[in-house]
């Protein structure tokens, strides 16, 4: 009942409807985006991470995987020292370093294409950082190949690639060729980046760089707490850094925070601003009305209901505005992704904006209590009043 | 090769993330846990101490360590190589650099062989500039230079501070479409509270319209008062923009210690946002004012 007479008033009216509806629309269309980022990069990193199956990282003491060119030397010894500590099923080093590639064509010391990218040694069992999309895992002497990469060389399985080192003096003058065993999506590749795997040990040769790795990647036993494997690792290993996978999410997360915090202050401003705007709204109508409600009050209609009409009124603007607003939030979302994957040094696979139902819920839910929170002050304003005095101001 | 005029080879592990002093300890707080962790492998760097080694330290590191000038530190190139010690020559204040600001490792500065010398890397540098001539095209004398240095990348300056910019570009691009968004919502907004105010003043305006005023002098007045009162929220969003980038700064620049400016309002900015404002204004009131005269003025009365 109160909600229909609420649509019949906000029909009544169709130009101020729409305008109110549009705007409560962008700005819960901004609120469920601010929180979707609020919280989008960690859950997105995380739970890249996590699908990896490996609990921790290791990597030289103040850097993460993948922050720096820092090496870690002495690694054989450090990796039986990891190994012994209990509850470590897998130690899986990773040599990181930037490497020039261009196209074996056959001619003379020539090459058709030189491209800087990034090499990763692995060893043979860690698939953890590409899915194959043609061909197979790298063996000795051989590479697989960012399909991206690959489709910009033109090479594919079978191909032959020159690899040099771009920097680094130990690895001055060096360069070899490798066949190309296949290509394949790299998770953790930035935009920018166009990975090529290799088998550690080559990438150490080539590289000069024969015990050091750039990081290590830790599977734990099942039913083994990963923090106290990690305090244990960190015991017998003090000079490198020991994560957790939840560790580097909030170190991302606390690099980001710039756009939490940004999320919030948006967020808290789109929140505003639909009260507002339905407030105002609410607050015209009822004192356009304010003849009618002395009326209605006085041939005995109850303050209660005459609130809960005016209120209905405006919970009907913010239930309709809010849900085309979701709406929206999912588009808007898509555009300001669009715009942050350019950020250098995140992976192509993290998002800023993760579409949870939560999220969506919870701006949807705000607006709306918002959206009767404005609406009830005017209309227990208006209702507060004396009938008799409100008769005699709306007399002509 | 002829703007080559000048070079300085530097070991970029002073400011950038590449294996160099990883520790700078308190020469009075170091002792202990150093000694108590048995190395599980070798040392992997047997650094001579330089004679006369000494280090200016970053101010912020240096206020939270409680180093100053004529305090002596202890540097190694790794935890676990031989500590030297070093004599704080003085404290200097970090570049105004943006993109140092998520650095996370104190920097120090040495002079350039006391570094190679204690990362045991004697002849070695990680990057050097190269100073050029007046009129020299930079982007030609890279790549002249580069294949005469194996194993190196030689990059202009420009395309330096080009990549370095990056996020700041992405960043920038990400506010411009925030506030695009908050000017659809504002423009909404404006427009409703119009659409208002003039159904609030129909009988006038159908009065003034039977009295013979014309149309376009109402319109003109409609829009007038929109544009008016746009300017008007646009000055005062402007003193909030003000307090609230000056509230930026003074957050930001407590919580990365740092003198980076964060938040500027330029007069470009001022001049834009108003010019906006009476843009949507102006909008807002041919929207209203469209509406408002479409009505035959008896019927508004007779309403």
């Amino acid at each position: 009942m109160l909600a229909r007479n609420s649509i019949r008033e906000l029909r009544y009216r169709p130009l101020r409807t729409l305008l109110a509806v549009a705007g409560v629309a962008v700005a819960t269309a901004m609120l469920a985006d601010m929180l979707m980022l609020g919280a989008g990069i960690q859950r997105s990193f995380g739970e890249l991470l996590e699908s990896r199956g490996y609990e921790l990282r290791v990597s030289p003491k103040g850097t993460l995987p993948f922050d720096t060119e820092a090496t870690i030397p002495g690694w054989p010894g450090l990796q039986d020292s990891i190994g012994a500590v209990a509850g470590v099923e897998r130690v899986a080093p990773v040599l990181a370093m930037s490497l020039g590639v261009e196209e074996e064509d056959g001619a003379p010391g020539g090459s058709s294409k030189g491209i800087r990218m990034l090499g990763l040694g692995l060893d043979a069992e860690n698939r953890a950082f590409y899915a194959p999309v043609e061909g197979e895992g790298p063996g000795a002497g051989q590479v697989l190949v960012d399909a991206g990469l690959a489709r910009e060389l033109g090479v594919g399985p079978g191909s032959s690639l020159r690899l040099t080192t771009a920097s680094g003096f130990a690895g001055w003058g060096r360069n070899a060729t490798a066949r190309v065993s296949g290509t394949g999506d790299f998770v953790f590749a930035t935009r920018r980046d166009m990975p090529v795997a290799m088998p550690l040990a080559d990438l150490q040769a080539l590289s000069g760089l024969e015990d050091e790795v750039s990081f290590a990647m830790i599977r734990v036993r099942s039913g083994a707490d990963p923090e106290a494997v990690r305090a244990g690792i960190a015991a017998a290993a003090d000079r490198v850094e020991v994560v957790t996978l939840a560790g580097i999410a909030a170190r991302v997360d606390e690099r980001l925070s710039y756009f939490s915090q940004v999320a919030v202050v948006l967020g808290s401003v789109s929140l505003f601003v639909a009260a507002l705007l339905i407030g105002t709204i609410t607050a015209v109508s009822v004192s356009e009305r304010l003849g009618v409600i002395a009326a209605v009050r006085a041939i005995g209609v109850g303050r209660r209901r005459v609130v809960g009409d005016l209120t209905a009124e405006s919970v009907v603007l913010a239930v309709v505005g809010g849900g085309i607003g979701i709406g929206l939030s999912v588009f808007v979302a898509g555009y300001l992704e669009s715009i942050l994957a350019d950020l250098p040094g995140l992976p192509a696979a993290v998002s800023f904006f993760v579409l949870q139902p939560a999220s969506l819920l919870t701006a949807y839910g705000l607006v709306i209590l918002s959206g009767a929170a404005a609406g009830l002050v005017p209309a227990l304003h208006a209702t507060g009043r004396e009938v008799t005095e409100m008769l005699r101001r709306e007399e002509p | 090769m002829n703007g080559l005029l000048s070079a300085a080879g530097i070991l970029a592990g002073l400011f950038q993330a590449v294996p160099g002093p990883q520790a700078l300890e308190d020469s009075a707080a170091a002792e202990a846990p150093a000694a108590a962790q048995a190395p599980e492998v070798p040392p992997a760097v047997r650094s001579t101490c330089p004679d006369d080694l000494q280090v200016l330290v970053e101010r912020p590191y240096a206020a939270r360590a409680g180093i100053g000038a004529g305090s002596v530190v202890r540097l190694r190139a790794a935890p676990d190589a031989e500590p030297c010690p070093a004599l704080v020559a003085g404290v200097f204040e970090p570049r105004a650099d943006p993109s140092a600001l998520m650095s996370t490792r104190p920097r120090v500065i040495l002079h350039l062989p006391h570094l190679q010398a204690l990362s045991d890397r004697e002849g070695e540098v990680d990057y050097f500039t190269v100073k050029l001539r007046p009129g020299v095209d930079a982007a030609a004398t890279a790549r002249e230079i580069e294949p005469l240095l194996a194993g190196t990348q030689v990059w202009p300056a420009a395309e330096v501070a080009d990549r370095a910019s990056t996020t700041f570009r992405v960043v920038s691009r990400f506010h411009a479409a925030i506030a695009g968004i908050t000017l659809v919502a504002g423009g909404v907004f404006l427009a409703c509270i119009m659409v208002l105010k003039v159904q609030e003043r129909r009988g006038a305006v159908a009065a003034a319209r039977l009295a013979g005023i014309p149309r376009r002098i109402l319109m003109g007045w409609t829009v007038a008062e929109a544009a008016l009162l746009s300017a008007l929220g646009g000055l005062a969003g402007l003193g909030v923009g003000f307090a609230a980038s000056a509230a930026v700064n003074a957050y930001y620049q407590r919580a990365y210690d740092t003198v980076l400016v964060f938040s500027i309002v330029t007069g470009e900015m001022v001049l834009q946002a108003l010019v906006l404002a009476v843009v949507l204004g102006v909008g807002a009131g041919l929207v209203a004012g469209v509406r408002l005269l479409a009505v035959d003025p008896i019927d508004q009365i007779g309403r």
